[in-house]
């Protein structure tokens, strides 16, 4: 146990935690948001799955994986767009958008990727890793001067450009929600669209505005997953991290920054998941901890709310009842 | 609007939805199909439409034409059994408003569950069957009061916490069977074989029957799509699961106990789904081997959604998709195309169908005729 304990207590194990959790926070910001916008997109993992594909595929043929990169960015803009006209347009239910987005983004993918190379490998399975060499991924980056600080460097320095980005992301999505014009009417339309409307705000832009926003975090994310966190696209690989964001969403309050915290928690759980199955835990009981823990901590944040709203129900009973004796 | 207008409006609307998502299929065949002219690849492109969408009844060959084989129905019929369950399931869980995606796990834990029993729990034939396909629902009947009471108690996201037990689900299937459960005389990772009593019974005992494996568990799932129609539009439970689909807050001040109701919507779905399993396990196989989710569930969802959560019109929706899915696999067969097409002409059919404002302009069209004439027959009721 206390031999565990140490193998955790390495900068590199820290350092597994925030790359791990990169992704998560992509798509938990992508949540954030257009749950404060109003609704909810639960397409995010079908979305990250075709940003992926199409970051790999595009970088393999363009020979630059910053094309890659732009492309996954463009593709998680352009589908949301699409979702967004379903959803705005012909009214389908937001939630039936987002799971007919998750549908081809299992198996769709894998036909796009098939047809696109004509790669089969196998009878069933395709992926792009053959074809994507390192040069092809999104590069790491070393900060200087923090990568000299003894145990701080080895965790906080190295890690890959969007990871960077993630981190950086949330504190601008913050920032965009709430010091900006922008932000005020997300969050206006989110809160009340009649309101907002009568004040002139179009709610029909914000909406769109929003769900391109959730897409452009979706490519993010995708391009993580396919040219960062692995080298080149497989089947399913996103494996659930759109949804565990959802839950990272709720966890964090509908707040950038317990999104963030959420995401860490996640990060933690799969990479202490990780860490189990290299001393020997079997696989297939390491890999669903993370949905193991996001179920807990869905539970524990419920039970969390639940009893703040029950105090502050009875806070009030209680100053209801006191004004009352007064007068 | 008058009901005959009505249904055509459905039709046609369904019709339109079809031929869209076939145009975006046929789209996607042309770009990957063979060839380097552009004839060519037309030409390729019809060959694999016609495979997709006559073949799976129809044996083409080039000497003896095109013929109807009755083998090719008796698959696609059994094809339909396991969807028929979770395209069940989803409607009665979709029709409380509750979006629970269980139907996946919930399928192949049934599935797993059922053939545990008919493994290692001896009993007469005939009866182990039964026996093992209601463990195997009842289980993942229970299960499902996971995601439904923190719903109802806590308001925890029941579609994240189905999902999360999907996974869950499946990687717990895995362990047990890599580790206690599998035969280890065998060169891949499958259960001992089942007890012969366990078996479902082909309905037909020729070749052609028992080689599709269109068993008595076809029956069965044409039993429940009747039970199911019955408990939603003729029973107390199945009307207040509609009405909170509909309107929950005016559910709830009528009077109804919606959280017991919602819970019952999400227990009732999860046994079917489980059912659903040991039917298609114990109808199909002679020992489990599924490693991975079988996608029965994602197939439920879009029956369901093309059935708008009707239980009666799941068995054509059912047919519908379990003949396309057949035409994709004939297609990848001979005419080169991925058969994951299907995932595609899915998604895109259950875009359409789920958009209600598909065609409103032409709906709308409808109303005001039938507005028109029932005008105009009045007046004419008035000067007569």
């Amino acid at each position: 146990m206390l031999n565990f304990l140490k193998m955790l207590a390495t900068p590199e194990f820290f350092y597994s935690i925030i790359r791990i959790s990169a992704p998560i926070l992509f798509a938990t910001l992508a949540a954030v948001v257009v749950e404060k916008a109003g609704f909810a997109n639960i397409g995010l993992e079908g979305l990250m799955m075709f940003a992926a594909l199409s970051g790999s595929l595009v970088s393999y043929y363009a020979g630059s994986w910053f094309w890659g990169f732009l492309a996954a960015l463009a593709t998680g803009v352009i589908m949301s767009l699409v979702m967004g006209f379903f959803a705005f347009k012909l009214k389908t239910d937001i939630i039936l958008v987002g799971i007919a987005v998750n549908m081809m983004g299992s198996g769709g993918t894998l036909f796009l990727c098939k047809v696109i190379t004509n790669l089969t490998e196998g009878k069933a399975m395709a992926s792009t890793t053959g074809l994507i060499t390192r040069s092809l991924c999104i590069p790491d980056i070393t900060i200087p001067l923090l990568n000299q600080i003894p145990f701080l460097g080895r965790v906080l320095s190295g890690h890959n450009l969007l990871t960077y980005l993630a981190f950086l992301f949330c504190l601008l999505t913050s920032l965009m929600l709430y010091k900006t014009p922008l932000g005020l009417n997300i969050r206006a339309v989110g809160e009340n669209p009649d309101a907002a409307a009568s004040v002139g705000v179009s709610v029909m832009k914000i909406r769109y505005t929003a769900m391109a926003f959730s897409g452009l975090m979706s490519g993010f994310g995708g391009a993580f997953m396919s040219m960062a966190y692995a080298q080149g696209w497989s089947l399913d690989m996103v494996s659930g991290r759109g949804f565990i964001a959802l839950a990272a969403q709720a966890m964090g309050g509908g707040e950038c920054l317990g999104g963030m915290l959420s995401a860490l928690v996640f990060g933690f759980a799969q990479a202490l998941g990780i860490k189990f199955s290299a001393i020997g835990l079997d696989s297939n009981l390491a890999s669903p901890i993370p949905y193991a823990v996001t179920i807990l901590g869905l539970v524990i944040f419920a039970l969390v709310r639940s009893s703040r709203i029950r105090k502050q129900h009875s806070a009030a009973a209680l100053a209801k009842g006191k004004a009352k004796a007064e007068s | 609007m008058t009901r005959k207008r009505e249904i055509r409006f459905i039709i046609i609307r369904s019709l339109v939805a079809i031929c869209i998502a076939l145009l975006v299929a046929t789209l996607l065949i042309f770009i990957s199909a063979g060839g380097d002219t552009f004839h060519e690849k037309l030409e390729a492109t019809g060959e694999a439409l016609r495979q997709m969408l006559i073949g799976p009844l129809f044996r083409m060959s080039k000497k003896k034409g095109t013929s109807f084989e009755l083998k090719r129905l008796a698959d696609i019929l059994a094809a339909m059994i396991p969807t028929i369950f979770t395209g069940l399931s989803v409607c009665i869980m979709f029709s409380a408003n509750q979006f629970n995606l269980g139907a996946e796990g919930g399928i192949m834990l049934g599935a797993f569950v059922s053939a545990m029993v008919a493994i290692y729990v001896p009993m007469p034939a005939g009866l182990h069957a039964v026996v093992a396909v209601l463990i195997g629902g009842a289980v993942v009947a229970i299960l499902m009061l996971l995601p439904a009471l923190l719903k109802t108690k806590l308001s925890v996201s029941e579609m994240v916490c189905s999902l999360m037990l999907n996974y869950i689900i499946m990687y717990v299937i895995k362990f047990l069977m890599n580790t206690y459960l599998a035969d280890k005389s065998r060169g891949q990772i499958m259960s001992y074989p089942f007890r012969e009593t366990s078996a479902i019974a082909p309905i037909v005992n020729n070749t052609t029957f028992s080689g599709a494996k269109l068993t008595w568990g076809f029956v069965v799932a044409i039993v429940a799509v009747i039970l199911c129609g019955l408990f939603m539009y003729r029973s107390r439970w199945g009307y207040a699961i509609r009405m909170i689909g509909i309107n929950q807050a005016f559910a709830g001040y009528s009077g109804m106990k919606v959280g017991s109701v919602i819970v019952l919507s999400q227990v009732l779905g999860g046994f079917l789904a489980g059912a659903g399993g040991g039917v298609e396990m114990l109808g199909r196989y002679t020992s489990f081997s599924w490693s991975a989710l079988p996608g029965y569930g994602w197939t439920g969802i879009t029956i369901a959604i093309l059935a708008s959560n009707n239980p009666y019109m799941v068995p054509l929706a059912a047919f519908f998709m379990a003949y396309l899915s057949k035409g994709c696999d004939l297609m990848a067969t001979y005419a080169k195309v991925p058969a994951q097409l299907i995932d595609i002409i899915q998604g895109v059919i259950f875009l359409f169908f789920a958009a209600e404002q598909f065609l409103a302009k032409y709906r709308q069209k409808l109303v005001v005729k039938s507005a028109e004439e029932e005008i105009a027959r009045l007046n004419l009721n008035k000067e007569g």
